[in-house]
Protein backbone atom coordinates (compact mmCIF):
# COMPACT_ATOMS: atom_id res chain seq x y z
CA UNK A 1 0.00 0.00 0.00
CA UNK A 2 1.63 3.28 -0.84
CA UNK A 3 0.01 6.34 1.23
CA UNK A 4 1.69 10.01 1.73
CA UNK A 5 0.67 12.31 3.55
CA UNK A 6 -0.36 15.88 1.06
CA UNK A 7 -0.89 18.85 2.60
CA UNK A 8 -2.18 19.72 6.45
CA UNK A 9 -5.61 20.31 7.00
CA UNK A 10 -4.63 23.91 8.06
CA UNK A 11 -3.70 24.72 4.27
CA UNK A 12 -7.10 24.21 3.21
CA UNK A 13 -10.21 26.50 4.08
CA UNK A 14 -13.65 24.75 3.53
CA UNK A 15 -14.95 25.19 -0.30
CA UNK A 16 -11.30 25.74 -1.44
CA UNK A 17 -9.45 23.48 -3.35
CA UNK A 18 -5.32 22.98 -3.81
CA UNK A 19 -2.84 21.33 -5.58
CA UNK A 20 -0.51 18.53 -4.09
CA UNK A 21 1.50 15.54 -5.73
CA UNK A 22 0.69 12.29 -4.85
CA UNK A 23 4.60 10.33 -5.81
CA UNK A 24 4.75 11.37 -9.36
CA UNK A 25 0.62 12.60 -9.50
CA UNK A 26 -0.20 15.79 -9.64
CA UNK A 27 -3.47 16.10 -7.66
CA UNK A 28 -6.20 18.42 -6.76
CA UNK A 29 -7.26 18.01 -3.19
CA UNK A 30 -11.19 19.37 -2.41
CA UNK A 31 -12.35 20.75 1.01
CA UNK A 32 -16.15 20.79 0.86
CA UNK A 33 -17.84 23.61 2.64
CA UNK A 34 -19.05 20.66 5.17
CA UNK A 35 -14.83 20.58 6.21
CA UNK A 36 -14.57 16.95 4.33
CA UNK A 37 -11.11 16.23 2.16
CA UNK A 38 -11.36 14.87 -1.08
CA UNK A 39 -8.67 13.85 -4.19
CA UNK A 40 -8.77 13.75 -7.35
CA UNK A 41 -6.18 13.66 -9.97
CA UNK A 42 -5.34 17.39 -11.29
CA UNK A 43 -6.42 16.90 -14.44
CA UNK A 44 -9.27 16.99 -16.53
CA UNK A 45 -10.81 13.83 -18.27
CA UNK A 46 -11.98 16.13 -21.27
CA UNK A 47 -8.64 17.76 -22.45
CA UNK A 48 -6.43 17.62 -19.70
CA UNK A 49 -7.15 21.63 -18.01
CA UNK A 50 -5.10 21.41 -14.77
CA UNK A 51 -8.69 22.07 -12.63
CA UNK A 52 -6.68 23.80 -9.66
CA UNK A 53 -6.93 26.76 -12.01
CA UNK A 54 -11.03 26.13 -11.88
CA UNK A 55 -12.94 26.88 -9.01
CA UNK A 56 -15.33 24.91 -6.69
CA UNK A 57 -18.76 26.67 -6.76
CA UNK A 58 -22.56 25.38 -7.31
CA UNK A 59 -24.69 23.98 -10.08
CA UNK A 60 -28.23 24.39 -10.97
CA UNK A 61 -28.94 20.65 -10.97
CA UNK A 62 -30.89 17.77 -13.02
CA UNK A 63 -33.57 18.52 -10.69
CA UNK A 64 -34.25 21.60 -13.06
CA UNK A 65 -37.05 21.83 -15.02
CA UNK A 66 -37.40 23.91 -17.80
CA UNK A 67 -37.54 27.39 -17.20
CA UNK A 68 -37.24 26.35 -13.49
CA UNK A 69 -33.74 26.24 -11.84
CA UNK A 70 -32.84 24.17 -8.82
CA UNK A 71 -29.85 25.15 -7.88
CA UNK A 72 -27.15 23.19 -4.78
CA UNK A 73 -24.28 21.30 -4.30
CA UNK A 74 -22.46 24.59 -2.90
CA UNK A 75 -18.90 24.28 -2.63
CA UNK A 76 -19.55 20.33 -3.97
CA UNK A 77 -19.28 21.08 -7.60
CA UNK A 78 -15.43 21.65 -9.50
CA UNK A 79 -15.63 23.49 -12.55
CA UNK A 80 -13.02 23.03 -15.43
CA UNK A 81 -10.53 26.33 -15.59
CA UNK A 82 -11.11 25.61 -19.84
CA UNK A 83 -14.80 24.65 -21.11
CA UNK A 84 -16.49 24.76 -17.86
CA UNK A 85 -17.24 21.18 -17.17
CA UNK A 86 -18.68 20.47 -13.80
CA UNK A 87 -17.87 17.81 -11.71
CA UNK A 88 -19.49 16.48 -8.30
CA UNK A 89 -16.71 16.02 -5.62
CA UNK A 90 -19.66 14.01 -3.40
CA UNK A 91 -20.88 11.86 -6.17
CA UNK A 92 -17.00 10.45 -7.17
CA UNK A 93 -16.12 13.20 -9.21
CA UNK A 94 -18.96 12.15 -11.70
CA UNK A 95 -19.61 14.66 -14.52
CA UNK A 96 -22.44 16.36 -14.35
CA UNK A 97 -23.31 16.56 -18.14
CA UNK A 98 -22.72 12.80 -18.58
CA UNK A 99 -22.10 10.96 -14.98
CA UNK A 100 -20.56 7.91 -17.26
CA UNK A 101 -17.77 10.10 -16.88
CA UNK A 102 -15.96 10.90 -13.76
CA UNK A 103 -12.13 12.20 -12.68
CA UNK A 104 -10.45 9.40 -11.18
CA UNK A 105 -9.97 10.23 -7.12
CA UNK A 106 -7.57 8.95 -4.58
CA UNK A 107 -8.67 7.20 -0.89
CA UNK A 108 -8.10 10.25 1.76
CA UNK A 109 -7.86 9.79 5.20
CA UNK A 110 -7.06 12.43 8.05
CA UNK A 111 -4.85 11.76 10.96
CA UNK A 112 -4.03 14.57 13.54
CA UNK A 113 -3.49 17.52 11.21
CA UNK A 114 -1.86 15.57 8.21
CA UNK A 115 -4.73 14.68 4.89
CA UNK A 116 -3.30 11.36 3.56
CA UNK A 117 -3.40 10.16 0.02
CA UNK A 118 -3.56 6.24 0.05
CA UNK A 119 -3.88 3.30 -2.60
CA UNK B 1 1.81 13.15 -23.58
CA UNK B 2 2.09 17.39 -22.90
CA UNK B 3 5.39 17.15 -24.03
CA UNK B 4 5.54 15.42 -27.26
CA UNK B 5 6.31 17.62 -29.72
CA UNK B 6 4.12 17.77 -33.14
CA UNK B 7 4.09 19.73 -36.22
CA UNK B 8 1.83 22.67 -35.85
CA UNK B 9 0.94 25.74 -37.69
CA UNK B 10 -2.06 26.79 -35.19
CA UNK B 11 -4.46 29.22 -37.10
CA UNK B 12 -5.98 31.02 -34.72
CA UNK B 13 -4.52 32.60 -31.59
CA UNK B 14 -5.90 35.51 -29.91
CA UNK B 15 -3.37 38.40 -28.71
CA UNK B 16 -5.26 40.97 -26.72
CA UNK B 17 -4.62 44.53 -27.02
CA UNK B 18 -5.96 47.17 -23.98
CA UNK B 19 -6.77 50.52 -25.79
CA UNK B 20 -3.90 51.84 -23.04
CA UNK B 21 -1.48 49.62 -25.19
CA UNK B 22 -2.27 51.62 -28.43
CA UNK B 23 -3.34 55.23 -27.64
CA UNK B 24 -0.02 56.62 -28.26
CA UNK B 25 -0.61 54.90 -32.25
CA UNK B 26 -4.00 56.57 -32.24
CA UNK B 27 -4.48 59.46 -34.79
CA UNK B 28 -5.95 62.74 -32.79
CA UNK B 29 -8.92 63.22 -32.45
CA UNK B 30 -9.60 59.60 -31.97
CA UNK B 31 -6.82 59.27 -28.93
CA UNK B 32 -8.60 62.12 -27.35
CA UNK B 33 -12.27 60.44 -27.33
CA UNK B 34 -10.83 57.51 -25.03
CA UNK B 35 -8.47 59.63 -23.54
CA UNK B 36 -10.65 62.13 -22.44
CA UNK B 37 -13.91 61.60 -23.52
CA UNK B 38 -14.04 58.42 -22.20
CA UNK B 39 -15.74 56.75 -25.04
CA UNK B 40 -15.64 52.55 -24.11
CA UNK B 41 -16.81 49.66 -26.71
CA UNK B 42 -20.40 49.08 -26.05
CA UNK B 43 -20.44 45.24 -26.18
CA UNK B 44 -23.00 43.16 -24.29
CA UNK B 45 -23.75 39.39 -24.59
CA UNK B 46 -26.78 38.91 -22.66
CA UNK B 47 -25.48 36.19 -21.01
CA UNK B 48 -24.20 34.14 -18.45
CA UNK B 49 -20.07 34.05 -19.21
CA UNK B 50 -19.59 30.66 -20.29
CA UNK B 51 -16.54 29.62 -18.42
CA UNK B 52 -14.84 30.21 -15.38
CA UNK B 53 -12.88 33.18 -16.32
CA UNK B 54 -15.42 34.70 -19.03
CA UNK B 55 -14.38 33.74 -22.44
CA UNK B 56 -10.57 33.07 -21.49
CA UNK B 57 -9.16 29.89 -19.96
CA UNK B 58 -8.41 30.69 -16.44
CA UNK B 59 -5.25 29.27 -16.64
CA UNK B 60 -4.35 32.47 -19.28
CA UNK B 61 -5.20 35.24 -17.23
CA UNK B 62 -1.46 36.65 -16.00
CA UNK B 63 -0.77 36.10 -13.02
CA UNK B 64 -0.45 40.32 -12.24
CA UNK B 65 -4.27 39.89 -13.63
CA UNK B 66 -3.42 41.65 -16.75
CA UNK B 67 -6.21 39.61 -19.60
CA UNK B 68 -5.49 36.45 -21.20
CA UNK B 69 -3.60 36.37 -24.65
CA UNK B 70 -1.91 40.06 -23.51
CA UNK B 71 1.60 39.16 -23.14
CA UNK B 72 3.99 37.53 -25.23
CA UNK B 73 6.60 36.34 -22.86
CA UNK B 74 3.43 34.63 -20.75
CA UNK B 75 1.78 33.04 -24.36
CA UNK B 76 5.54 31.71 -25.37
CA UNK B 77 5.62 29.84 -21.96
CA UNK B 78 2.45 28.30 -22.02
CA UNK B 79 1.70 27.96 -25.64
CA UNK B 80 4.13 28.09 -28.05
CA UNK B 81 7.32 26.74 -26.33
CA UNK B 82 5.43 24.36 -24.25
CA UNK B 83 3.45 22.89 -27.55
CA UNK B 84 6.22 23.35 -29.66
CA UNK B 85 4.38 25.64 -32.45
CA UNK B 86 6.08 26.27 -35.98
CA UNK B 87 4.12 29.00 -36.40
CA UNK B 88 0.90 30.80 -35.24
CA UNK B 89 -1.72 33.07 -36.72
CA UNK B 90 -2.60 35.85 -34.71
CA UNK B 91 -6.47 36.89 -35.01
CA UNK B 92 -6.67 39.20 -32.10
CA UNK B 93 -9.67 39.99 -29.95
CA UNK B 94 -9.79 43.81 -31.16
CA UNK B 95 -13.11 43.90 -32.73
CA UNK B 96 -14.01 46.98 -35.28
CA UNK B 97 -17.31 45.22 -36.44
CA UNK B 98 -20.16 47.05 -37.67
CA UNK B 99 -22.44 45.73 -34.95
CA UNK B 100 -20.03 46.63 -32.29
CA UNK B 101 -18.95 49.81 -33.21
CA UNK B 102 -22.62 51.23 -33.81
CA UNK B 103 -21.87 52.92 -37.19
CA UNK B 104 -18.87 54.77 -35.74
CA UNK B 105 -16.60 53.46 -38.80
CA UNK B 106 -14.30 56.60 -38.25
CA UNK B 107 -13.00 55.03 -34.74
CA UNK B 108 -13.35 51.86 -36.01
CA UNK B 109 -10.51 52.34 -38.82
CA UNK B 110 -8.34 54.62 -36.48
CA UNK B 111 -8.74 51.44 -34.04
CA UNK B 112 -7.78 49.28 -36.87
CA UNK B 113 -4.53 51.02 -37.89
CA UNK B 114 -3.24 51.80 -34.51
CA UNK B 115 -3.93 48.31 -33.73
CA UNK B 116 -2.36 46.74 -36.91
CA UNK B 117 1.04 49.32 -35.87
CA UNK B 118 0.79 47.51 -31.93
CA UNK B 119 0.86 44.07 -33.63
CA UNK B 120 3.56 44.55 -36.06
CA UNK B 121 6.02 46.15 -33.50
CA UNK B 122 4.98 43.46 -30.49
CA UNK B 123 4.17 40.51 -31.59
CA UNK B 124 5.12 40.01 -35.41
CA UNK B 125 8.85 41.50 -35.31
CA UNK B 126 9.55 40.22 -31.81
CA UNK B 127 8.62 36.21 -31.84
CA UNK B 128 9.38 35.08 -35.77
CA UNK B 129 6.95 32.07 -35.27
CA UNK B 130 4.13 34.58 -34.97
CA UNK B 131 2.33 35.94 -38.39
CA UNK B 132 -0.36 38.44 -38.56
CA UNK B 133 -3.88 39.87 -39.90
CA UNK B 134 -4.51 43.25 -41.10
CA UNK B 135 -7.18 44.73 -39.30
CA UNK B 136 -9.51 46.82 -40.52
CA UNK B 137 -12.79 48.68 -40.61
CA UNK B 138 -14.42 46.68 -43.46
CA UNK B 139 -17.85 48.24 -43.28
CA UNK B 140 -16.10 51.70 -44.49
CA UNK B 141 -14.84 50.05 -47.60
CA UNK B 142 -12.49 53.11 -48.69
CA UNK B 143 -10.70 53.36 -45.33
CA UNK B 144 -10.46 49.25 -45.77
CA UNK B 145 -8.21 49.39 -48.73
CA UNK B 146 -6.41 52.27 -47.80
CA UNK B 147 -5.14 50.52 -44.43
CA UNK B 148 -4.50 47.18 -46.75
CA UNK B 149 -2.53 49.09 -49.02
CA UNK B 150 -0.53 50.81 -45.92
CA UNK B 151 0.13 47.76 -44.56
CA UNK B 152 -0.33 44.62 -46.39
CA UNK B 153 3.00 44.45 -47.88
CA UNK B 154 4.10 43.86 -44.40
CA UNK B 155 6.60 40.11 -44.73
CA UNK B 156 4.43 38.60 -41.94
CA UNK B 157 0.71 39.91 -42.71
CA UNK B 158 -0.55 36.97 -44.27
CA UNK B 159 -4.77 37.95 -44.09
CA UNK B 160 -7.11 40.58 -43.83
CA UNK B 161 -9.73 40.03 -41.30
CA UNK B 162 -13.42 40.14 -41.87
CA UNK B 163 -16.02 40.38 -38.97
CA UNK B 164 -18.91 37.92 -39.38
CA UNK B 165 -21.26 39.87 -37.90
CA UNK B 166 -24.50 41.93 -40.06
CA UNK B 167 -22.97 42.70 -43.45
CA UNK B 168 -22.95 40.05 -46.28
CA UNK B 169 -19.48 40.12 -48.04
CA UNK B 170 -20.76 38.75 -50.91
CA UNK B 171 -21.94 41.76 -51.42
CA UNK B 172 -20.58 43.12 -54.86
CA UNK B 173 -19.82 47.28 -52.77
CA UNK B 174 -16.88 44.69 -50.97
CA UNK B 175 -15.60 43.31 -54.13
CA UNK B 176 -12.87 46.16 -53.85
CA UNK B 177 -11.40 45.40 -50.64
CA UNK B 178 -10.55 41.53 -52.03
CA UNK B 179 -9.04 42.98 -55.09
CA UNK B 180 -6.62 44.75 -52.53
CA UNK B 181 -5.61 41.80 -50.49
CA UNK B 182 -5.53 39.47 -53.72
CA UNK B 183 -3.06 42.20 -54.93
CA UNK B 184 -1.14 42.14 -51.85
CA UNK B 185 -0.91 38.00 -51.36
CA UNK B 186 -3.46 38.45 -48.42
CA UNK B 187 -6.14 35.72 -47.68
CA UNK B 188 -9.21 36.67 -46.14
CA UNK B 189 -9.90 35.30 -43.38
CA UNK B 190 -13.30 35.57 -41.23
CA UNK B 191 -13.87 35.20 -37.56
CA UNK B 192 -17.02 35.59 -36.10
CA UNK B 193 -17.50 37.94 -33.34
CA UNK B 194 -21.52 38.53 -32.44
CA UNK B 195 -23.10 37.60 -35.29
CA UNK B 196 -27.04 36.95 -35.38
CA UNK B 197 -27.86 33.49 -35.84
CA UNK B 198 -31.58 34.00 -34.57
CA UNK B 199 -33.79 35.59 -37.00
CA UNK B 200 -31.14 38.13 -36.57
CA UNK B 201 -31.86 38.40 -32.87
CA UNK B 202 -30.08 36.90 -29.69
CA UNK B 203 -31.75 33.28 -28.54
CA UNK B 204 -32.59 32.68 -25.14
CA UNK B 205 -29.51 31.26 -23.76
CA UNK B 206 -25.85 31.61 -25.03
CA UNK B 207 -25.68 27.44 -25.86
CA UNK B 208 -28.31 28.15 -28.43
CA UNK B 209 -26.27 31.43 -29.85
CA UNK B 210 -22.78 29.24 -29.61
CA UNK B 211 -24.44 26.31 -31.06
CA UNK B 212 -25.85 27.89 -34.35
CA UNK B 213 -22.41 29.86 -34.99
CA UNK B 214 -21.77 27.95 -38.30
CA UNK B 215 -25.12 28.45 -39.36
CA UNK B 216 -23.45 32.53 -39.41
CA UNK B 217 -20.88 30.76 -41.00
CA UNK B 218 -22.50 29.09 -44.15
CA UNK B 219 -24.08 32.19 -44.71
CA UNK B 220 -21.19 34.20 -45.32
CA UNK B 221 -19.48 31.22 -47.58
CA UNK B 222 -22.87 31.16 -49.76
CA UNK B 223 -22.76 34.57 -49.94
CA UNK B 224 -19.48 35.02 -51.13
CA UNK B 225 -20.17 31.75 -53.92
CA UNK B 226 -22.87 33.05 -55.35
CA UNK B 227 -22.18 36.61 -55.57
CA UNK B 228 -18.73 35.20 -57.59
CA UNK B 229 -16.17 36.33 -55.33
CA UNK B 230 -14.09 33.09 -55.77
CA UNK B 231 -14.65 33.72 -59.67
CA UNK B 232 -13.67 36.89 -60.08
CA UNK B 233 -10.62 36.62 -57.71
CA UNK B 234 -9.11 33.23 -58.25
CA UNK B 235 -5.99 33.60 -56.28
CA UNK B 236 -7.87 34.65 -53.21
CA UNK B 237 -8.76 32.01 -50.07
CA UNK B 238 -11.09 32.51 -47.66
CA UNK B 239 -10.54 30.76 -43.94
CA UNK B 240 -13.26 30.41 -41.98
CA UNK B 241 -12.39 30.76 -38.29
CA UNK B 242 -13.86 29.36 -35.44
CA UNK B 243 -17.31 27.93 -36.87
CA UNK B 244 -16.16 24.18 -36.59
CA UNK B 245 -16.08 21.43 -40.02
CA UNK B 246 -18.59 19.33 -39.76
CA UNK B 247 -21.54 21.29 -41.98
CA UNK B 248 -18.68 21.45 -44.87
CA UNK B 249 -20.14 17.87 -46.16
CA UNK B 250 -23.60 19.41 -46.26
CA UNK B 251 -22.83 22.68 -47.24
CA UNK B 252 -20.63 21.52 -50.27
CA UNK B 253 -23.87 18.90 -51.35
CA UNK B 254 -26.82 21.73 -51.21
CA UNK B 255 -24.39 24.55 -53.17
CA UNK B 256 -23.86 21.68 -55.73
CA UNK B 257 -27.44 20.87 -55.86
CA UNK B 258 -28.85 23.97 -55.96
CA UNK B 259 -26.24 25.22 -58.25
CA UNK B 260 -27.33 21.97 -61.00
CA UNK B 261 -30.72 23.67 -60.39
CA UNK B 262 -30.35 27.42 -60.76
CA UNK B 263 -27.29 28.31 -62.45
CA UNK B 264 -29.12 30.59 -64.77
CA UNK B 265 -29.20 33.07 -61.69
CA UNK B 266 -25.45 32.44 -61.08
CA UNK B 267 -23.89 32.50 -64.65
CA UNK B 268 -21.12 33.30 -63.72
CA UNK B 269 -19.99 30.38 -61.53
CA UNK B 270 -17.96 28.30 -63.69
CA UNK B 271 -16.99 25.54 -61.18
CA UNK B 272 -19.16 23.41 -59.16
CA UNK B 273 -19.69 24.85 -55.83
CA UNK B 274 -18.00 21.66 -53.90
CA UNK B 275 -14.93 22.19 -56.71
CA UNK B 276 -14.11 26.20 -55.45
CA UNK B 277 -14.80 25.11 -51.71
CA UNK B 278 -12.21 22.90 -51.98
CA UNK B 279 -9.75 24.95 -54.17
CA UNK B 280 -10.41 27.98 -52.50
CA UNK B 281 -11.83 27.84 -48.43
CA UNK B 282 -10.14 26.63 -45.49
CA UNK B 283 -11.62 25.59 -42.18
CA UNK B 284 -9.95 25.85 -38.64
CA UNK B 285 -10.80 23.06 -36.81
CA UNK B 286 -11.64 24.46 -33.06
CA UNK B 287 -14.17 24.39 -31.67
CA UNK B 288 -13.96 20.64 -32.50
CA UNK B 289 -16.80 18.34 -32.13
CA UNK B 290 -15.66 15.64 -30.11
CA UNK B 291 -16.05 12.61 -33.28
CA UNK B 292 -15.06 9.21 -32.75
CA UNK B 293 -11.55 8.19 -35.59
CA UNK B 294 -14.41 6.33 -37.39
CA UNK B 295 -16.83 9.61 -37.71
CA UNK B 296 -13.73 11.92 -38.71
CA UNK B 297 -12.58 9.99 -41.20
CA UNK B 298 -16.31 9.33 -42.99
CA UNK B 299 -16.09 13.15 -42.87
CA UNK B 300 -13.09 13.48 -44.89
CA UNK B 301 -14.10 11.49 -47.06
CA UNK B 302 -17.25 13.07 -47.13
CA UNK B 303 -15.81 15.89 -48.17
CA UNK B 304 -14.03 14.11 -50.83
CA UNK B 305 -10.34 16.19 -49.64
CA UNK B 306 -8.44 16.38 -46.66
CA UNK B 307 -6.93 19.58 -47.63
CA UNK B 308 -9.51 22.00 -46.13
CA UNK B 309 -8.86 21.67 -42.22
CA UNK B 310 -6.40 23.65 -40.33
CA UNK B 311 -5.55 22.76 -37.14
CA UNK B 312 -6.38 25.77 -34.35
CA UNK B 313 -6.19 25.76 -30.92
CA UNK B 314 -7.94 29.26 -30.57
CA UNK B 315 -5.47 30.10 -27.23
CA UNK B 316 -6.69 31.62 -24.81
CA UNK B 317 -10.16 31.54 -25.37
CA UNK B 318 -12.37 29.13 -22.64
CA UNK B 319 -13.34 26.36 -25.37
CA UNK B 320 -9.32 26.05 -26.46
CA UNK B 321 -8.79 22.75 -28.37
CA UNK B 322 -4.99 21.23 -26.98
CA UNK B 323 -3.57 19.90 -29.91
CA UNK B 324 -3.13 16.62 -28.78
CA UNK B 325 -6.61 15.86 -27.65
CA UNK B 326 -9.08 17.75 -29.47
CA UNK B 327 -9.46 15.59 -32.40
CA UNK B 328 -8.99 11.58 -33.31
CA UNK B 329 -5.77 9.71 -33.57
CA UNK B 330 -4.80 10.02 -36.76
CA UNK B 331 -1.57 8.28 -39.16
CA UNK B 332 1.19 10.58 -39.45
CA UNK B 333 0.90 11.83 -43.15
CA UNK B 334 -3.00 13.35 -42.38
CA UNK B 335 -1.54 14.75 -39.03
CA UNK B 336 0.50 16.54 -40.74
CA UNK B 337 -1.27 18.03 -43.09
CA UNK B 338 -4.42 18.72 -41.22
CA UNK B 339 -1.79 20.25 -38.09
CA UNK B 340 1.22 21.91 -40.56
CA UNK B 341 0.82 21.18 -44.78
CA UNK B 342 -2.65 22.70 -45.32
CA UNK B 343 -2.05 25.96 -43.49
CA UNK B 344 1.10 26.18 -45.45
CA UNK B 345 -0.52 25.61 -48.55
CA UNK B 346 -3.40 27.82 -48.14
CA UNK B 347 -1.57 31.25 -47.20
CA UNK B 348 1.00 32.25 -49.51
CA UNK B 349 3.30 34.39 -47.37
CA UNK B 350 3.81 31.37 -44.80
CA UNK B 351 7.07 30.31 -44.93
CA UNK B 352 6.40 26.38 -46.96
CA UNK B 353 9.83 24.56 -47.32
CA UNK B 354 7.98 21.53 -49.57
S1 LIG C 1 -10.45 20.30 -20.37
FE1 LIG C 1 -11.84 20.38 -18.74
S2 LIG C 1 -13.73 20.82 -19.62
FE2 LIG C 1 -12.36 20.65 -21.29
Amino acid sequence: MREQVVCKTSDIEPGEMMKSTFGKQNVLICRTPDGEFYAFMNQCIHQGAPLDKGMMCGAATELSTPGDYDYSHEGEIIRCPWHGREFNIKNEGRMLANPDKKIPSFKVRIEEENVILFK
Amino acid sequence: MTNQKIPLVDTDIHERVCYSDILDKLDEPFKHYIENCHWIQEKHMPYTQPSVAGVDRADAVLPDGRPAGSDLGFMQEQLLDEIGHEYGILTSALDPSPSSMHGWHEMAAALASAYNDWQIENWLDIDERLYGSVHVAAQDREAAIQEIERVGDHPKMVQVLLPIDDIMWGEPYYHPIFEAAEKHNLMIGMHHNEPPVYYGKWPRYFIEWHTLIPTAHMKQITSMMFNGVFEKFPNLGLMMIEGGFTFIPHLMWKMDQQYRDLRHEVPWLKRKPSQIMKEQVRFTTQPAEELTKKEFTSLLEQMGTDEMLCFSTDYPHWDYDSPHRALPNMDRELKQRIFADNAKNFYPKLPNDD
